[in-house]
């Protein structure tokens, strides 16, 4: 149970003074950004505003210089990225590849793919997805049967992705595909980069309950690729993608999805109602725990620990915490925020997309699983 | 001592000093004395008061494994009482008397007065659910406007107690005094640090409660392991598994939340009480979250035996209980978060989550 033991972390002097430079940038570039764009945190999007933060030195901020990273540590990239979650400041487009996407070229494919294409993630001009999902593979990810063969010096892939964010206005996909022929399950898969201007591909809308258009499918009809766009090796992509997991799972990002909902509640409340103080103060303790824990979780990767499962348990109890916010917020003013006001906008939003949040990146019953085989649980 | 070696003399002296004897005896009336002095021969009590007052100079986060040891193995002695007490003694510059030390904080559950000048104080009024009160020869009184008074609860007619149950069924007592004598009076000399009392009162339940509830997390794991039905474990159906991933996500959520506010706690060691305010309330409130839906997953995984007064499970769950309530219930810290939150406006909800403080403190 070892595994599971957070360690408080705490952030060096240097931290702070970028947190201020970071509020700063935050309070001039988004003083006026509508409330209805803020509640999409980051599930929204805006390539200026990528741009801007690319300017700053805040996308690729821990990548070696030679990649056009900034060489700052893994804390400093916490703090940009907690300032500017809390803020709901639009990161959908750069987030995935700055996040996985980048880091996996480099350890992957140091000297062809990356020396390509992570200068531009870093200067917040190439975005990616992600292509893990398929329409009988969704927790079950060893089930895929997207494959891609092998036909000279190209990779010809054939088959079908769903659930795949951004497919529509993202530059590439890194695309999980098996490889070898009548493999099974996590054998004969490899990750393969695509560019999703390539001839063959059909991006296909799937519009959420929010009647927005984040999801797509996305088919593959004989689709080439070069061969230097396999990552790592042929055959190892479960592993890869594992890792990949463990970014996507550990970040900051799931425990502030519904924080623009909770400060209109706190700006409704009456502080001389109990009922109300009570609510909103138990959920101040519990956004006070989770960014505890997830700084401890950044702080134990800073030290070059594998804090998996520990982020598997911030995944989870951040879900928890940020699903509970529509219904609490039903709860306390249920029926009684004005029409059009940004409470009552923030409400409509958060309930319509809370469900998600214990879906993505892995469901809550998936990572439950994991925490209780690391409980010793047989 | 360092941290580890704190560690190692709390598993040596808790793990093998505390048994289903001790705790009956101790939940039939009894005082627990030979546990007591191996816990005060070790400096226990007074690891976080001032070396100047004959104690060890801890910070509370270097003395958090005492606490969390408390509650994991379900140690029935009055030692966080007496350590909040030294501590709170020796920021004031008095000596610290002899023996366990109750703790009061007046206007909450309880209403005082103090009269008389000089060298010459007594105290009136009542305190309710003071824990340990029968066994202590002296109480802490912190009192509004920051002054610490000592207080003698062994002379003869100034002092009855009426004991008061809880789910413990550890000593409690609701006090009357009638002037009773003021042995010392000081101000507490840590600025910033109100409510001292329950305050560090509700650090210190909360890292007993974690200590409570990781004991009952790995009791459960092991039950379920163990337990044989349908032909296999019953650890290996989902069902169970999802409970107790659950649990484990909220003890360690607790965790973190207690180990913070033994960190952020002010003692002479640790001046700064910029942050103990609002990191005991966090713990309070998240920790009694996770005692109300931890207790209640152990129970339902261990089944019938559980619900046996012959199996150890309840010792564990009815402290946690208890402690749930004292020093302020987690309803009460929320509230005062709450209000802060609520008064600051939005625009200060973040800046008070990495500062871990609101201007103005908690009302």
């Amino acid at each position: 149970m070892q595994e599971l033991n957070i360690i408080p972390g705490t952030l060096p002097p240097e931290c702070e003074a970028l947190r201020m430079e970071v509020r700063e940038f935050v309070a001039k570039e988004l003083g006026d950004f509508p409330l209805a764009r803020r509640v999409r945190n980051w599930t929204g999007g805006d390539p200026d505003f990528s741009r801007k933060l690319a300017a700053k030195g805040w996308i690729g901020m821990t990548w070696p210089k030679d990649y056009g990273g900034h060489e700052r540590s893994t804390l400093e990239r916490y703090v940009v990225l907690e300032e500017l979650l809390q803020a709901g400041a639009p990161v959908g487009m750069h987030w995935v590849a700055d996040r996985q996407s980048g880091p996996l070229l480099m350890r992957y494919s140091p000297k062809v793919l990356a020396p390509r294409l992570v200068p531009a993630i870093a200067r917040g001009e190439l975005f990616f997805c992600i292509g893990m999902s398929e329409p009988d593979s969704g927790s079950d990810l060893a089930s895929i049967r997207t494959k891609a063969t092998r036909i000279g010096d190209e990779w010809s892939i054939t088959g079908r992705k769903v659930w795949t964010s951004g497919a529509h206005n993202k530059h590439y996909m890194i695309a999980l595909v098996r490889t070898s022929e009548g493999s099974q399950r996590q054998g004969g898969v490899s990750q393969l980069l695509v560019d999703m201007k390539t001839p063959g591909i059909t991006v296909r809308p799937i519009v959420n309950q929010l009647g927005e258009h984040d999801f797509n499918e996305v088919t593959f009809d004989d689709v080439r690729v070069p061969a230097e766009n396999l990552i790592g090796e042929e055959g190892e992509g479960w592993k890869q993608v594992g890792a990949e997991l463990a970014y996507e799972r550990a970040g900051p990002e799931r425990y502030l999805s519904s924080t623009q909902l909770l400060k209109e509640m706190i700006d409704e409340a009456n502080p001389q109602d109990p009922r109300q103080a009570v609510a909103l103060g138990r959920v101040v303790a519990q956004y006070a725990t989770l960014r505890q824990m997830s700084l401890g979780v950044a702080t134990m990767l800073a030290q070059g620990l594998t804090p998996g499962l520990a982020a598997s348990v911030v995944k989870d109890q951040g879900a928890l915490v940020e699903q509970a916010m529509p219904d609490l917020a039903h709860d306390l003013f249920g029926g009684l925020a004005e029409p059009g006001s940004p409470l009552d906008l923030a409400m409509r939003y958060t309930a319509m997309a809370a469900p998600s949040f214990s879906l993505r990146g892995g469901t809550r019953e998936i990572l439950r699983g994991i925490i209780a085989k690391g409980l010793g649980l047989r | 001592m360092s941290d580890s070696m704190i560690e190692q003399s709390v598993a040596r002296i808790f793990a093998d000093n505390v048994d289903k004897a001790v705790l009956q005896a101790v939940e039939g009336g009894a005082f627990a004395d030979r546990l007591w002095s191996l816990v005060t021969d070790s400096g226990f009590h007074v690891a976080v008061a001032s070396e100047a007052q004959g104690g060890i100079g801890q910070t509370w986060g270097a003395a958090y494994p005492i606490l969390r040891g408390l509650g994991y193995w379900q140690v029935p002695v009055p030692l966080a009482e007496t350590m909040i007490g030294a501590c709170l003694l020796s920021a004031a510059g008095i000596e610290i008397p002899e023996g366990p030390i109750a703790l009061i904080e007046q206007g909450h559950d309880s209403t005082l007065t103090v009269q008389g000048i000089g060298g010459a104080q007594t105290i009136s009024g009542r305190a309710k659910r003071v824990a340990w009160a029968r066994h202590s020869p002296t109480a802490v009184v912190s009192l509004a406007g920051g002054a610490l008074a000592l207080v003698d609860l062994r002379e003869p007619g100034t002092t009855h107690a009426t004991a008061r149950p809880n789910h413990a069924r550890i000593p409690s007592d609701d006090l009357v005094f009638e002037s009773a004598r003021v042995l010392a009076l000081a101000d507490v000399s840590i600025a910033g640090l109100s409510l001292p009392v329950w305050t560090l009162g509700a650090m210190a339940r909360s890292a007993m409660m974690v200590g409570a509830l990781e004991w009952l997390l790995e009791q459960s794991v092991q039950y379920a392991n163990d337990r044989v039905q349908f032909g296999r474990p019953i650890g290996k159906n989902q069902a169970i598994q999802q409970q107790l991933a659950l649990m484990a996500g909220d003890v360690a959520a607790a965790r973190v939340a207690a180990t913070v506010a033994a960190n952020d706690a002010a003692s002479p060691a640790q001046l700064d009480a910029s942050r103990t305010a609002f990191s005991a309330a966090v713990a309070k409130s998240r920790v009694g979250e996770a005692a109300t839906r931890g207790t209640s997953i152990a129970h339902q995984v261990h089944g019938a035996i559980g619900f046996t007064h012959e199996h150890l499970l309840h010792f564990a769950t009815r402290r946690v209980w208890t402690w749930r309530e004292e020093f302020g219930a987690d309803s009460w810290w929320a509230e005062r978060l709450g209000r802060a939150a609520i008064s600051a406006r939005s625009e200060a909800f973040w800046p008070a989550l990495t500062d871990r403080h609101y201007q103005g403190g908690l009302t």
